[in-house]
């Protein structure tokens, strides 16, 4: 028996007041060569005490990462998460509400967006931002259409936009879901052997629409070379920077150096790594950007009495009024997931994203530091400097190392052959403010092991 | 007022972090990249942000502050349970690059519900990745356009939507390239075969559709219209927004249609959040099962001494459809959003029957009782039904056009009367085929309690002066928001000085 329906039993009473004498007289307007005959082949319902059994039971056969000795990252990571962001955002005024299309009863959520909108827009130092779109593959996609709707008229590469090669095949896939629909053209921008941005190939994205990159790259490596790539694209050519938002309390802005838009995973600022979502695509912009761009936006306003009040704003560009004529086709966006970034920053303030970012630095290059120590062990790109994440090329497959490494309970990292084959001896390893010491001598003396065994 | 850009503490004013593995001076950071400046936010300690945030959800209306009636939405109680479930370790902390033996029990989850959406859905296959539904609707036509282009048809280059549609269809055909041909509704809120049959053509690549349609009425001519479509070639796609109208009554498979997409925030009870997350799996029929995004979960036999600590039985594997569109977000769609709306799923089983009932039962209750309270107050000439038909499915519409003629009250004047008496609004101004309309969905959750006052609420709005209502709501935390000054005077962050 169903307990969530707070109708059960009284349905007779209701139909007869409508003049009807049972619930099938409601569906009698369903044509009989389409009706469902049989029950639904499902389970019986179960009732709350049940379901809980069966997800503890069902979700604990899995292997969180708090469990382990993880290294894994790639584009999710763990950092802490403050206890004060999980309860704030369940509270049921935010959790349960809709969209705020009536703003007299949504100002709360409202501001608070208006509120994350202005932390973006810190961050990234650049004025605009949106409320989120669904991850940091949606947000580099739809960045990329942007570029081109705002570039393509005085573009001499028509519809071209230049991507970096180093980018998980994953997000290269999505990206080319979002642009096959109005024909742009992805050019791969080169990097050189060190992993840098090569300066040369950027010298040909001039007169594209835009030019996409990351900083740090999915191989983790902060690359100075970006903070040069306007001036060699020029104004009519979008400077389009992927950003680890934890890095930004440390590393310089890109709306600094001159990026147009500034997208990103938002998702460790503030978000579980719940299996990669629900978590939150970071899309800020220039103003030139700001009526082509996609998703909801908050603006400050008053209300008829003059007093402070928040309202979306800006809907023309927006699938509900333009219909397929609008700059994107999302509606229902990450806000809640938004909300707990906001929330994080709060907690942090300034000086906290600063030592979150440094820790999370640190991490990594002490893992580094005691990797390169290791005989056997060469850290790929060693020169660079890495944010969460570097990679060592092994001298047998990284997938191997992986199997070891898990069978004595260490999740090593990413294997890099997974998403560039020439890349197969190569391991991903990401550190994060929740690495500690014993982790790292762990992941060292594990390494060290299956060095032995191979030799 | 509470402001988070008003608080400016110490240094150092948030949460403290324990140090760091090394000092800062060590990191090697290019000078050009080391951030000159820290960002200018504000400074708050634990005590301003809870109450700052605390004081912001009080100015904030969810389904838990009281009844929400927003047409198309489906805002059904969200049961606390599913939350307690998401943030179990072994959802919360998992990794998506994890190896398949870390991850059984969640596959057996996600297997689980490919299985229990596609029998709904009377589909063949789902992928659970697309995040949200307007993705889901970009998902499908993706792999519509890919079968064609396949199957060496892709001049097939239109999308047939009809007036009445949700804007997302549009949008999302667009998006993969199609061309847009709207076709009128008929003068009650059908759909027009003979404006179906004057469109399709050897250029048609999909029709989208919802059934029971925007107006909350059932498309009688839903196996006439496939067949049309179907005869001309092209695809049928079933916009799954009102899905919560018909579980284990018919399904979009008997009705013909060949994708579909589910909005599980809707009709799975995943909390919006205040305009998301949500989750917008899809289904299709077998033909074009090959072309979802992947990785799917399947399953095999387990070997003999082979183990599983989920099942006796099984294995559960990831499998790359052969001919797939490539993916549509990074990982593997709002997993967290998957396992709740399998723990919703979960507390029906076999009577998710039960479920739509009820949803109709209200909705038509609802409609009722408002018809009687018009009449009983004297003011049934205030509006006209949004379609003359005698039974709707889980939502109605009504038109305010006799009001706005003869006292100047539209639509979203009587919306913001009801905002007054503590309800959540009903969407307004869609669709658009109905003139000054107003869109009503109460969902199975509400008590017939909430009908009966609800209804006794409308029709004292209705009464009400037009004076007040134009300067309704009174009660909420500020009164009618200028839209279009926020428009001409764009203020989209915290700009340090900045009044007006």
């Amino acid at each position: 028996m169903v307990d969530q329906l707070p109708n059960l039993g009284r349905e007779q009473e209701m139909l007869s007041a409508m003049g009807m004498s049972s619930i099938d007289d409601l569906f009698s307007d369903i044509p009989e060569e389409v009706r469902m005959t049989a029950t639904l082949p499902l389970p019986a319902p179960q009732s709350e005490e049940e379901i809980l059994a069966d997800a503890r039971r069902l979700l604990g056969a899995n292997v969180p990462l708090s469990e382990r000795v993880s290294f894994l990252g790639a584009g999710l990571y763990r950092n802490f998460v403050p206890s004060a962001v999980f309860q704030l955002v369940n509270r049921g005024e935010f959790l349960t509400a809709y969209t705020p299309y009536q703003p007299e009863v949504s100002q709360g959520m409202l501001q608070a967006m208006w509120e994350y909108q202005s932390m973006i827009c810190d961050l990234t130092a650049l004025p605009v931002s949106n409320v989120s779109v669904y991850d940091a593959s949606t947000a580099a996609a739809e960045a990329i259409t942007c570029s081109v709707r705002v570039h393509n008229r005085k573009a001499s590469q028509k519809n071209t936009v230049w991507v970096s090669e180093l980018l998980p095949p994953e997000k290269m896939s999505v990206i080319r879901n979002y642009c096959q629909g109005s024909d742009i053209i992805l050019k791969t921008l080169l990097h050189t052997a060190d992993g840098h941005v090569d300066l040369a190939s950027a010298q040909s994205a001039a007169g594209s629409c835009g030019i996409y990159v990351e900083q740090p790259n999915c191989l983790g490596i902060l690359d100075e070379g970006i903070c040069g790539l306007k001036q060699i694209i020029g104004t009519d050519t979008a400077l389009i920077v992927a950003v680890q938002p934890t890095s930004l309390g440390l590393i310089e802005a890109p709306g600094n150096y001159g990026a147009d838009i500034v997208v990103g995973e938002g998702q460790p600022l503030g978000s579980p790594l719940t299996f990669g979502g629900p978590i939150y695509g970071i899309f800020a912009c220039t103003n030139k950007y700001l009526r082509q761009m996609p998703g909801r936006i908050v603006g400050r306003s008053i209300d008829g009495e003059g007093r402070e009040a928040y309202c979306l704003t800006l809907s023309t560009r927006e699938q509900h009024i333009r219909r397929h004529r609008a700059t994107s086709n999302i509606c229902t966006n990450e806000t809640l997931i938004a909300l707990m970034g906001a929330i994080h920053i709060a907690m942090l303030g300034p000086e906290g994203m600063r030592d979150l970012a440094i820790r999370n630095m640190a991490a990594c290059q002490a893992t580094k530091q005691r990797l390169a120590a290791i005989q056997g062990i060469a850290i790929t790109h060693g020169e660079a400097s890495h944010y969460n994440e570097f990679s060592i090329t092994l001298s047998a497959p990284a997938a191997d190392a992986l199997t070891f490494l898990d069978n004595i309970g260490i999740i090593g990292g990413h294997d890099l052959g997974r998403w560039f084959s020439s890349r197969e001896n190569e391991l991903l390893i990401c550190a994060t403010d929740q690495t500690s010491a014993a982790d790292i001598d762990a992941l060292v003396n594990g390494l060290e092991s299956w060095l032995e065994v191979i030799s | 007022m509470s402001h988070l850009y008003g608080h400016y503490g110490a240094e150092g004013a948030g949460y403290s972090q324990p140090s760091a593995l090394l000092p800062s001076t060590k990191l090697n950071i290019p000078s050009s990249l080391r951030r000159k400046e820290l960002p200018a936010l504000p400074r708050l300690s634990e005590p301003e942000v809870v109450r700052h945030y605390t004081w912001l959800s009080k100015r904030n209306f969810g389904i838990d502050t009281g009844f929400y009636p927003l047409g198309s939405c489906t805002m059904k109680h969200n049961p606390r349970v599913n939350e307690v479930i998401a943030q179990i370790p072994g959802i919360a902390d998992i990794h998506p690059l994890q190896p398949e033996h870390h991850l059984q029990g969640l596959m057996s989850i996600f297997y689980e519900m490919q299985v229990m959406l596609a029998t709904c859905a009377g589909m063949d296959a789902v992928t659970l990745q697309p995040v949200a539904g307007a993705q889901g609707e970009f998902t499908a036509i993706r792999c519509i356009q890919e079968y064609h282009r396949t199957i060496g048809e892709s001049q097939r280059t239109k999308v047939i939507v009809p007036d009445s549609a949700h804007g997302t269809n549009p949008a999302s055909a667009s998006m993969a390239g199609y061309d847009i041909i709207e076709i009128p509704s008929t003068a009650d809120g059908r759909l027009d075969l003979d404006a179906l049959s004057a469109a399709v053509g050897d250029d048609t690549a999909a029709m989208m559709i919802t059934n029971p349609n925007t107006l909350g009425i059932f498309e009688k001519n839903i196996s006439a219209a496939a067949l049309i479509v179907h005869g001309a070639g092209g695809q049928m796609y079933y916009d799954g927004a009102n899905f919560n109208a018909i579980l284990g009554k018919t399904s979009p498979g008997l009705m013909g249609f060949d994708a579909v997409h589910y909005n599980l925030h809707k009709t799975f009870s995943q909390p919006h959040g205040g305009g998301g997350p949500g989750s917008g799996p899809i289904g299709v029929k077998s033909h074009l099962a090959d072309y979802l995004p992947g990785p799917l979960v399947g399953r095999r036999v387990l070997a003999l001494n082979e183990k599983s600590n989920v099942s006796d039985a099984w294995y559960y594997n990831w499998i790359e459809p052969t001919k797939s569109i490539g993916k549509v977000q990074m990982w593997h769609g709002n997993s967290g959003a998957v396992v709740r709306s399998w723990a919703f799923y979960r507390r029906y089983g076999n009577e998710l029957e039960t479920m739509s009932e009820h949803a109709v039962l209200n909705a038509n209750y609802l409609r009722h009782r408002i018809m009687e309270e018009a009449k009983a107050a004297g003011v049934s000439d205030a509006f006209t039904d949004g379609a003359p038909v005698d039974i709707v499915k889980h939502e109605f519409t009504l038109s305010l056009l006799p009001l706005k003629e003869s006292k100047g009250v539209g639509a979203m004047d009587i919306d913001k009367g009801l905002l007054d008496h503590g309800y959540m609004a009903p969407t307004v101004y869609f669709p658009l085929v109905v003139p000054e309309c107003m869109m009503i969905e109460p969902t199975e959750t509400e008590s017939k309690e909430v009908l009966d006052a609800f209804a006794e609420s409308f029709v004292k709005v209705l009464a009400e002066d037009a004076k007040v209502l134009h300067a309704a709501p009174k009660s909420t935390p500020v009164g009618r928001v200028d839209e279009v000054h926020a428009a001409r005077n764009l203020w989209l962050r915290h700009e340090k000085g900045r009044q007006s």
